[in-house]
């Protein structure tokens, strides 16, 4: 029945509203083609070969690197960060690219700063440290004017701290914002903590005194007290800070009860 | 020379007849009432074909560079990328024209069910529409499983999951997918032939019933509330209809090429400005961190899975697609007649808002995937810049433990870090001191004990940390308000 009407259909002339569209069409068609014509390797589309899938290891991008290992503790810009920042002339003016390596290498440990190298459990290569080192020279040393006295240098003296000199170096430099030994003033946080000294290392605690925190508002070695402090006194600085580490045992016995009721 | 040309022709046309038959074919009659705008939801179905056909031919020049082999399959897609002329140019077509196959298929069916058109007489072209459906999923299905790189790992999981459920013969099943015990060269090799074969043919032939019902059976008239389905009288007066019809060639073609056109533009629009889909990480097992995911469409499908709990998985992978699919497939015979209006059928109406919001909501836990961890949380989100002003030194140092001890790849602060755990900006607003020493060192809820990992001075300093996690000037959390939650 409906093959009858297959063929006994009149023929119809087409409605007006199909022409349009039925010339339209083929511009719509062939327009696009000839603005591409030429010109498909600029189309957005066309993958580049940064899109281009690279194995983590051949990554050697300093602003990658860092974003994916570091700024996660070092702040988004070297700055603004829990950890020490990197973005520091003044550090990456007595921090040589040796001791650098030393500490990405290994880490620190007893502090949160992870080791970084495949070797110790991290995810660089040696490659990619030493590209790491370099981006952070590149990115955030500058020149720093020589100084006078020259700034301290970043290793410890060889000759231990004095802790009884240290005392006496805190009160005149350190406890105006620390407060009376250490134990928290109105323009800082408290130092004598073992929360604080138990997760630092003391090389943390001479370069934080060597180049101060610019971005927390704490000062350097020169602007601390009246004089600048020198190598031997930061030493002593330090000696006092590692004995308040050990003789605080206050705060423990309440993670020991969560430990015991577990 | 006309003369001849015309000689020539009529010479084919006496052997092959077109004239009775392809012509009349395309002349086949369509209900006058689909020339108002109503005539424009019945374009998808034509244009789903039309970029199966692109599909085709796009797929044979990937087949032509394309390598079918474990080891060489992701270096001859990135050659495709990077070296053939426009080779990229044809992977995303072949992408997007891919994705706006399965959402054409997926937008007809909606159509065809919410318009009644399933109803009698075109059962059967309904049933054949299911299968059609079925086998575009497995297209897309198994094209992602040739992208091989670890996302296609995916698709491989599923399917072993799901055939290695089937009860008796699922072991040999998924031996037989895989071709052999794992995954292996032999498994993309049974994934082409499946992608470039067998699902294909079946495709066609599938897609010839369809369309020989579609002409033999007319197009369905667009349904009248007052006009529901009876078997006894619908024929004649569908055929009454047909009295007065448009032939489908020209007029109402003109506007499936209307929008066949502009879905191409769209297609190509889009190819050119998105580009291909990877291929992503390289399936190597020894990158770690990797977590595939599916591609757009099996997104909720992925949450799902991701999500049951493992004594339902079954009942998820293997018995909830049956019964859908056989719902579906069944459909016409369960409501074959009646009320075709979708102003009277509140419960289709409501079947089809229910499905696109499961799918939705589904899709956008897909998206998130709240389950999975970050990996790289830890080391690459900062401590937003303002949670750590003021902070003592002891609370700064919290700060870095937090960080180190890979807390922010289950736990973002200010929404950037992993989503598994709560945000942790506000977290003293809700927990006291003693309750966020017990929930770091006994974890519980899916938070692993951390007791084991932290020396008392860690826990000291981050606990510190997070008790300053609450906006300035509100107040702590107090024991009594805050039901204890370790008990
Ligand atoms: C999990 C947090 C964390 C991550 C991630 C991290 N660091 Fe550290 N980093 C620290 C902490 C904390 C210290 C201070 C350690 C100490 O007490 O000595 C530190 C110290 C350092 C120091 C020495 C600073 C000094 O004053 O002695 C350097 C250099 C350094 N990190 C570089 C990096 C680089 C480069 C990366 C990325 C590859 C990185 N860190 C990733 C937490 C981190
Ligand atoms: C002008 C005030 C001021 C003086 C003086 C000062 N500090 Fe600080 N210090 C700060 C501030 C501010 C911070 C940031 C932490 C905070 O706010 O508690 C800080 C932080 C620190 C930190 C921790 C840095 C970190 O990364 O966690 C150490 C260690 C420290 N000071 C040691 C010293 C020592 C030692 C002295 C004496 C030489 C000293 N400070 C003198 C203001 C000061
Ligand atoms: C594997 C993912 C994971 C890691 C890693 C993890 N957590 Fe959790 N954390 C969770 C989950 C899930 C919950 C919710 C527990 C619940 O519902 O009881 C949670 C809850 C918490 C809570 C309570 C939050 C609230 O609002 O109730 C705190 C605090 C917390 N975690 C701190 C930490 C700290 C600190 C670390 C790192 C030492 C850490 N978490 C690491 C998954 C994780």
């Amino acid at each position: 029945m409906i093959e009858q009407l297959f063929t006994s259909r009149p023929r119809r002339r087409q409605k007006p509203l199909c022409g349009v569209w039925y010339r339209l069409h083929g511009w719509l068609c062939v327009l696009p083609l000839l603005c591409c014509a030429g010109c498909f390797d600029s189309l957005p589309g066309k993958p580049t070969e940064a899109e281009r899938y690279r194995r983590p290891n051949t990554i050697m991008d300093f602003a990658t690197l860092y974003k994916t290992h570091c700024s996660g503790c070092h702040g988004a810009n070297g700055d603004w960060g829990p950890a020490p920042p990197l973005n520091d002339p003044m550090f990456l003016a007595i921090c040589s690219d040796e001791e650098l390596k030393k500490i990405l290498t290994y880490g620190r440990p007893g502090t949160p700063m992870p080791a970084i190298a495949k070797q110790h459990g991290g995810a660089l290569t040696d490659a990619q440290i030493d590209s790491l080192i370099a981006g952070i020279r590149k990115t955030w040393g500058k020149e720093v004017t020589p100084s006078d006295p020259p700034i301290p240098k970043y290793l410890p003296p060889e000759a231990a701290g004095n802790v009884e000199a240290g005392k006496d170096l805190f009160a005149s430099h350190c406890a105006g914002c620390h407060g009376n030994a250490g134990r928290g003033g109105d323009m800082a946080g408290a130092l004598n903590d073992s929360g604080f000294l138990g997760t630092v290392s003391d090389q943390l605690l001479r370069r934080i005194i060597i180049t101060g925190r610019p971005d927390l508002g704490m000062p350097n070695y020169r602007d601390a007290g009246s004089k600048p402090l020198t190598s031997e006194e930061i030493a002593d600085l330090v000696a006092l800070l590692a004995s308040w580490r050990t003789a605080d045992e206050g705060l423990t016995n309440e993670t020991d009860a969560a430990r015991t009721s577990e | 020379m006309k003369q001849a040309i015309g000689k020539l022709l009529w010479w084919f046309e006496e052997r092959l007849e077109l004239r009775t038959s392809l012509w009349t074919v395309m002349r086949h009659p369509i209900p006058r009432d689909l020339r108002t705008q109503v005539g424009w939801l019945y374009v998808f179905g034509s244009t789903a074909m039309t970029l199966f056909v692109l599909q085709i031919v796009t797929g044979i020049g990937l087949g032509m560079v394309y390598v079918p082999s474990a080891g060489e399959a992701y270096e001859s897609l990135e050659h495709i990328n990077y070296n053939v002329e426009l080779g990229w140019m044809l992977r995303a077509i072949h992408n997007w024209s891919a994705n706006g196959m399965v959402v054409l298929v997926v937008v007809h069916m909606t159509q065809v069910f919410l318009m009644g058109a399933y109803k009698y007489p075109r059962e059967l072209t309904w049933m054949v529409g299911v299968v059609l459906l079925l086998l575009t999923v497995g297209m897309a299905f198994t094209g992602q499983v040739l992208r091989w790189d670890a996302d296609s790992y995916w698709g491989l999981g599923v399917g072993v999951a799901m055939v290695g459920r089937i009860p008796w013969i699922g072991p040999e099943l998924v031996e037989l997918m895989l071709g052999g015990p794992s995954v292996g060269s032999a498994t993309l090799s049974r994934f082409f032939a499946l992608h470039v074969f067998v699902i294909p043919g079946l495709l066609f032939s599938a897609l010839a019933v369809h369309l020989y019902l579609v002409v033999r059976k007319g197009i369905s008239e667009p349904p009248q509330p007052d006009e529901p389905v009876d078997p006894a009288t619908y024929e004649e007066k569908y055929e009454a209809k047909l009295k007065t019809g448009d032939p489908f060639f020209p007029d109402v073609f003109l506007r499936d090429a209307a929008f066949i056109g502009l879905t191409l533009l769209v297609v190509v629009g889009v190819s050119a400005i998105l580009g291909p889909d990877g291929p992503g990480i390289p399936p190597d097992p020894t990158l770690m961190h990797v977590e595939p995911v599916p591609d757009w469409y099996f997104l909720p499908a992925f949450a799902v899975l991701a999500l049951s709990p493992p004594s339902l998985e079954t009942a998820i992978i293997l018995i909830a697609p049956v019964i859908g699919v056989g719902i579906m497939l069944l459909l016409p015979v369960f409501s074959g007649t009646g009320q075709r209006s979708w102003r009277r059928r509140p419960v289709a109406v409501l079947v089809v808002i229910a499905c696109f919001l499961c799918y939705g909501v589904l899709w956008e836990l897909g998206v998130q995937e709240p389950w999975s961890p970050h990996m790289t949380a830890w080391s690459g989100e900062p401590v937003p810049p303002h949670m750590l002003k003021g902070l003592s030194p002891k609370e700064l140092q919290g700060a870095a433990v937090l960080q180190q001890k890979t807390c922010r790849n289950c736990h973002a602060l200010d929404g950037l870090g992993g989503q598994r755990g709560p945000d942790l900006t506000d977290v003293a607003t809700r927990l006291t001191r003693d309750q966020l020493i017990r929930q770091v060192i006994q974890g519980g809820g899916n938070m692993p004990a951390y007791g084991k990992e932290l020396n008392r001075f860690e826990v000291e300093a981050l606990v510190s940390f997070l008790e300053t996690c609450k906006p300035k000037g509100y107040a702590a959390a107090e024991s009594s308000v805050v039901t204890d939650r370790a008990d």
